[in-house]
């Protein structure tokens, strides 16, 4: 056998991943009353549209990228706050865009590691008669189609559009970059994807456990946060990179220049302009050499170890702790709302995809948060912010709101035969949300209140918004409910449902951006009004008479 | 209206299944009495889990109903699902959540009180033996341990109907013990009622008081083992040959069967 019977064999296999991504029939999804070839073509459509939503915006990155690489030097303060070398300038876009290549592909690979994992579609293969080689190749194949389309966009129009902005020989000079960037990516995925198999998925319950799997899940989640710790760092950045360009520099602030991927991020600035286009001492752009040349054999071996390990990790055994420690017997049942909140958080806290849509408004408003704090000029600049922190936690809750609706396809022929209401599901739901956005903002008050200017407005500000959350939550559960009694429950999940989150997420957006929008236009009186108001309108339409 | 104390714990009247062009259930009538275990029975397709999931709410039928305890199955069903209890017949639960989390949710969301749902927890996991499967995720649970977990769901509420789709498929020696007797126990209490499919005539010989024969979606004969017995064959024929006389499956059976050459 050989790659042509492994990719007729990848093909297959792929159509049942794409299959559970979908409908998630293993994880006890109900089959819905439609034909089986017309579910596997609609796995399919779903999944590629979903895949041509991250390619299209790592396109949109990308072109963003090369517009910005046009600018001279002086018009790299609107971007800048510091004067840049245009080498270094255009060194520090490129590392911003390859570092969120390699974020949002792994972002992919987090989404759609677990079902991949789950499928078995390597491991039934391995009970047939397909020697090792060709199950190789066909794990590895299967694997790349989890990513195709984003990775395609991130190989051929990084340096196509690099190319376009600085020359020829900048765009060649970029396929390092950008092929590196791939292969991490998808290194990263598998060996996150193997932690959470080995580690979380199997750890056991109880109170401390449960700590240590969130704590596990921040520690690998951390490094996924890319476009967040770009925007938030940037400054800092450029005006570290302002410093290369001293001839007494200091070792530390040369050392930056290794860091990935800014070494390989030199290379093109130095194929179109040479060492001048620097003005940094001559050491600078040789340890972004050598630096370079070490991630370079760094992603070639890490090419060789995705070709050895997909086959494994494909059918790796969810590894449980060894039994012997006593259950306990002791039931605590919570009220139907609570217990459907507290069995996603815990479906969440083993659920890498999940743990992210929680844990990403969090950790951003801790961030923009600290920021807030230690960063800004005064406390007017502390405020505001500490106002944006909130706002984007309070969007971004509301925006991947419909994404925990596809929690209730885990083990739906299952549920569906509890006598759970809708309104207690819609309400477990949209406490989530709301649960989210009020740690969220109540870690950003915590942090920023010594600093921000009238820490009671700010409070107060937080609590305003909170109506405005549940409203967007209950609307966006409104729709996807009727959606369900219609068709059957709609597929939210972000590797194959992206499509249909953004649709239900974009009411649900413009509810919660409402009094946002009024606190600027009217005040803090004006945008509290309009919260109440939307929440009294959205609970009618949601949880009044005949609604659910 | 529902609930009352007269009903039957299950009547099925005139339902009918159509997944697309293909009908699953076909006009399909048949009343569990209480204190009745009743064996619904059928080859691989015959329509059995199909009945089974309008009964318990996860399918919606094109026509006809369903009522427990006289409360109906078919709309939101909350009523008829606050009586039953379902053990379905592949065990795909809350793979993240341990066995005692999910057992919380059950508990949670039929509104059970702590102190009895830990009593009933701690009795059936002692019969069961799962001392110590029930900190470790569902995940990683073997097929036994998670129908175990599936049968202590079914029971914590007391439920005063019981639907069983195929439960003792993977239990070991013990535990078929155990759940066998658990039903014998449980019509013999109260009027309550158990719906069983199986296709193992084993068992519905011993443990059902009536069954029904689904063949193609449509209920081909139903009543006493004796009833069937005499109507398909006479005499004292096992409960396999009353199935496969009555299902027609027996022509031609011993020709295929002598035709095998062996693996």
């Amino acid at each position: 056998m050989g790659w042509k019977d492994a990719a007729r064999l990848a093909d297959v296999a792929f159509a049942e991943v794409a299959l559970q991504a979908t409908y998630a029939f293993r994880q006890g999804n109900t089959v819905p009353a439609t034909g089986g070839k017309l579910l596997v073509r609609r796995s399919r459509q779903r999944v590629t549209q979903s895949k041509a939503l991250v390619a299209g915006l790592l396109g949109f990155l990308v072109l963003g990228s090369a517009l910005l690489l046009q600018r001279s030097v002086s018009g790299t303060e609107l971007i800048v706050p510091v004067p840049v070398q245009a080498g270094l300038y255009q060194a520090g876009v490129l590392t911003g865009l390859i570092g969120l290549e390699v974020a949002l592909l792994w972002w992919t690979g987090l989404q759609a590691l677990p079902t991949f994992l789950s499928s078995s579609a390597v491991g039934v293969l391995e009970t047939l008669p397909v020697d090792r080689s060709t199950l190789r190749q066909v794990a590895v194949l299967l694997y790349l189609r989890l990513f195709d389309l984003p990775a395609v966009v991130v190989l051929v129009a990084t340096p196509l559009f690099v190319g376009l902005a600085l020359g020829p020989a900048a765009g060649l000079a970029t396929v390092p970059a950008s092929t590196s960037a791939v292969i991490f990516a998808l290194a990263l995925s598998l060996v996150t994807g193997r932690f959470f198999v080995r580690r979380v998925q199997g750890a056991r319950g109880g109170g401390g456990s449960t700590v240590a799997r969130w704590a596990y899940l921040v520690l690998w989640l951390l490094p996924a946060f890319g476009l967040l710790a770009f925007i938030t760092a940037s400054p800092p950045f450029f005006r570290a990179l302002g410093t290369l360009a001293n001839p007494h520099l200091a070792p530390t602030a040369e050392a930056l220049v290794g860091v990935y991927p800014l070494a390989l991020a030199l290379l093109p600035p130095l194929a179109s302009g040479g060492a001048t286009a620097f003005h940094t001492p001559w050491t600078v752009p040789l340890i972004g050499l050598a630096a370079g040349t070490f991630y370079a054999a760094l992603a070639a071996y890490a090419a060789v170890w995705l070709y050895y390990s997909v086959a494994e990790a494909g059918s790796v055994p969810t590894a449980a702790t060894a039994p012997g420690r006593p259950s306990r017997f002791d039931l605590r049942p919570q009220r139907p709302i609570w217990a459907v909140l507290t069995k996603d958080l815990r479906l969440a806290s083993r659920t890498p995809g999940y743990a992210f849509l929680i844990l990403l408004p969090v950790l951003d408003a801790v961030a923009l948060g600290l920021v807030s704090y230690a960063g800004a000029a005064g406390p007017s600049a502390a405020r505001v912010i500490a106002l944006g922190a909130v706002s984007t936690a309070a969007l971004l809750a509301t925006f991947f709101g419909p994404a925990f609706f596809a929690l209730e396809v885990i083990a739906q022929s299952y549920g569906r035969t509890l006598p759970l209401t809708t309104r207690s599901m819609a309400l477990g739901k949209v406490a989530l949300v709301a649960g989210i956005y009020l740690v969220a903002g109540g870690t950003v008050l915590a942090i920023s209140a010594l600093r921000v200017a009238a820490p009671l407005l700010f409070a107060a500000f937080v609590v305003a918004e909170l109506p405005a959350v549940v409203a967007a939550g209950l609307i966006e559960l409104t729709i996807l409910f009727r959606w369900a009694r219609r068709h059957g429950l709609p597929v939210t999940n972000l590797y194959a449902g992206t499509w249909n989150v953004i649709l239900v997420a974009i009411p649900g957006v413009i509810v919660a951006g409402a009094p946002l929008v009024t606190l600027v236009l009217v005040g803090l009186g004006g945008m509290a009004v309009v919260s109440i108001l939307e929440l009294a309108l959205a609970g009618f339409l949601a949880l009044g008479r005949g609604a659910t | 209206m529902g609930g009352g104390g007269t009903a039957p714990p299950l009547e099925v009247d005139r339902l009918t299944v159509d997944y697309g062009t293909h009908r699953a259930v076909s006009d399909l009538s048949l009343e569990v009495r209480p204190s009745e275990i009743y064996g619904l029975l059928g080859s691989n397709g015959a329509g059995k889990s199909s009945t089974i999931k309008v009964i318990v709410g996860i399918v919606r039928p094109t026509s006809g109903t369903a009522r427990v305890f006289g409360d109906d199955a078919v709309g939101d069903g909350i009523r008829a699902k606050e009586s039953l209890g379902y053990v379905p017949e592949t065990a795909l639960l809350y793979e993240a959540l341990t066995p005692r989390e999910f057992l919380e949710f059950v508990a949670g969301v039929r509104h059970l009180d702590r102190e009895a749902a830990s009593e009933r927890l701690r009795t059936y996991a002692a019969a069961f033996r799962l001392d110590e499967e029930l900190e470790e995720p569902i995940a990683t649970l073997s097929n036994g341990t998670r129908q175990k977990v599936l049968v202590i769901a079914a029971l914590l509420h007391s439920p005063r109907l019981l639907v069983l789709d195929e439960p003792l498929n993977s239990l070991d020696p013990r535990s078929v013990r155990i759940v066998k007797e658990l039903l014998l126990r449980f019509v013999r209490s109260g009027d309550r009622g158990v719906l069983l499919s199986t296709h193992t005539m084993e068992v519905a010989e011993e443990l059902c008081d009536r069954v029904g024969i689904l063949d193609r979606g449509r209920l081909l004969a139903e009543g006493t083992l004796e009833e069937l017995r005499t109507r398909a064959v006479g005499g004292d024929a096992s409960l396999e040959e009353v199935f496969l006389r009555l299902t027609r499956q027996d022509e031609g059976l011993s020709e295929v069967v002598a035709s095998l050459d062996g693996p």
